[in-house]
């Protein structure tokens, strides 16, 4: 008995590596109207209540989270796609859970999470507004290799809606990319808006060479405004070396 | 030629007779307002440089570019989407609302004064006996309306309260509401004393120290009221002691009201 109930794992757990080979793309692609739900293994301290509410926690807890009184699940992180035209419009994600079972919908069940992300991210810079975001952070969430050349494409690309850049770069700062290659992709020329972000993802890292990075844009960035939102941040670092900059700045 | 004001005899004389003149004073305002019917309006002379429109706004309390918004109590600087009436400089308007011969609620407005209306009794005071009202409520037991009395006790065309205001910062049996009001405009006046005000807008390299102090003072408490009463008492540039004495004025951290003391002189 306690055979065939691992077998039964086994076979369950199996999909999406034998169907590497048909990409997520093409199999999202194939339906041209209609919704489409694939899901996928959530990256380790994320879990969610099913209906919406996600949590990430990069401490690893051992035990049972809860979410409003219920049980967070650790997965899987479960994608709606809405497909029209043989484009994709519509994207939205949950952790956990489990699917209406009456529905229409072209279930491509569980897939690898790298494709997944990768597909994910590649409509983002189109779809744009709250379906980016989603889109964005459902491919940061899974349990995939590692993501951080397809969010730094997506933050450079100048022809992506401002707000989708933001949101990739949030969650590129997120990601396992090293903090001195991420310091290095700021760019002055960005719209004021991803330079901001700038400011509050650096921050974020609280790591020696993106500090260094803010203190540096607060020191000499062109633009007084963005100078001043790396102040606020570099106030709220607990390194010595920022409130000594914001000390010397005063005083000097 | 020197000012009857900057003459200390005559302050000192003003203060006597403000002193002398207080208990009758306040009483008159006081039993006006413990039977009326409707809202009574308060009006009495306002400091030089302060202004207003009579109704929204009030500007230059000190001389500086700074405005409150009289219907949120917001501070704020007169920017390029400005666009209430001009300002005014005129009489102060404290408009009480009383309910069953209780004062509830002060709005107060500098500038033009409306038409007389039928819905609201009238009382023109002096300067002596609205301070000396002003001053009742200040001290009084309700908190929320001594807060809403320090500003338009710092209105009136008056000796500087800023002794008055000290003991109410120091006063911990007082709410927290009325020591921060009473500790902002003890700021206010510690700027204006210092001869610091904001006059015009800041240079790059000011708004920068001005900014350097906030993300400061955003510090938890313990770092930040420190190094806030430090450079106020020590920063060489205008913006950043004027930046430090305005944040540390909204710590309601009552060793603010002794730093602030000293900058005023007054310790």
């Amino acid at each position: 008995m306690r055979w065939s109930v691992a077998v039964l794992a086994l076979v369950a757990a199996a999909p999406f590596s034998s169907l590497a080979a048909q990409s997520v793309a093409r199999r999202v692609d194939a339906v041209r109207e209609g919704t489409v739900r694939l899901s996928y293994p959530a990256r380790p301290g994320v879990c969610g209540n099913g209906d919406g509410g996600v949590s990430i926690n990069s401490r690893r807890g051992d035990g049972v989270q809860y979410w409003g009184g219920r049980i967070c699940e650790t997965g899987p992180v479960r994608v709606s796609i809405g497909r029209s035209e043989g484009r994709t419009i519509s994207v939205r994600k949950w952790v956990g859970g489990r699917w209406p079972s009456a529905s229409d919908a072209t279930d491509l069940g569980s897939v690898d999470p790298t494709e997944a992300a990768h597909y994910l991210l590649s409509v983002a810079p189109t779809i744009g507004g709250r379906n980016a975001n989603e889109a964005i952070s459902a491919a940061a969430i899974a349990d995939a290799t590692t993501i951080a050349p397809e969010l730094t494409r997506l933050v450079q690309n100048g022809d992506a809606p401002t707000d989708t850049r933001k949101d990739a770069l949030f969650w590129l700062g997120e990601s396992d990319i090293l903090a001195t290659e991420f310091a290095r992709l700021y760019d002055r020329s960005q719209p004021f808006e991803l330079r901001e972000q700038w400011t509050f993802v650096l921050a974020q890292r609280q790591e020696g060479p993106t500090l260094d990075k803010l203190i540096e844009i607060a020191r000499n960035d062109s633009d007084v405004e963005i100078r001043k939102r790396a102040m606020f941040w570099l106030g709220q670092s607990h390194d010595p070396k920022a409130l000594q900059f914001l000390h010397d700045l005063i005083l000097r | 030629m020197t000012s009857f004001f900057a003459d200390p005899r005559a302050r000192l004389a003003i203060l006597i007779a403000a002193a002398a003149s207080t208990p009758v004073a306040a009483q008159t305002i006081a039993q006006r307002l413990s039977t009326a019917d409707r809202p009574v309006q308060v009006i009495y002379p306002t400091r030089q440089t302060a202004c207003g429109d009579g109704r929204s706004y009030i500007g230059h309390v000190f001389d500086d570019s700074y405005y409150f918004g009289t219907d949120d109590n917001t501070m704020y600087r007169r920017g390029n989407d400005w666009s209430r009436g001009p300002c005014v400089h005129g009489p102060t308007r404290v408009v009480a609302t009383v309910f069953g011969g209780e004062v509830t609620r002060l709005r107060v407005y500098v500038g033009p004064v409306p038409p007389v209306s039928s819905n609201v009794e009238t009382i023109n005071a002096s300067t002596a006996d609205a301070t000396a009202w002003l001053t009742s409520l200040v001290t009084g037991d309700n908190a929320r309306l001594a807060a809403s009395a320090v500003l338009p006790l710092v209105l009136a065309d008056a000796p500087d309260p800023w002794p008055l205001l000290l003991r109410v910062a120091r006063d911990n049996t007082r709410g927290m509401s009325v020591r921060r009001d009473a500790l902002m405009w003890l700021g206010q006046g510690a700027v204006a004393h210092l001869g610091i005000e904001q006059k015009r807008d800041d240079t790059p390299d000011d708004e920068l120290r001005s900014q350097a102090v906030f993300a400061l003072s955003q510090r938890p408490k313990a770092e930040s009221v420190p190094a806030l009463m430090d450079l106020a008492k020590t920063a060489k540039y205008p913006s950043a002691k004027r930046s430090a004495i305005f944040w540390l004025s909204q710590t309601g951290d009552p060793r603010a009201a002794d730093v602030f003391a000293d900058l005023l002189g007054l310790r």
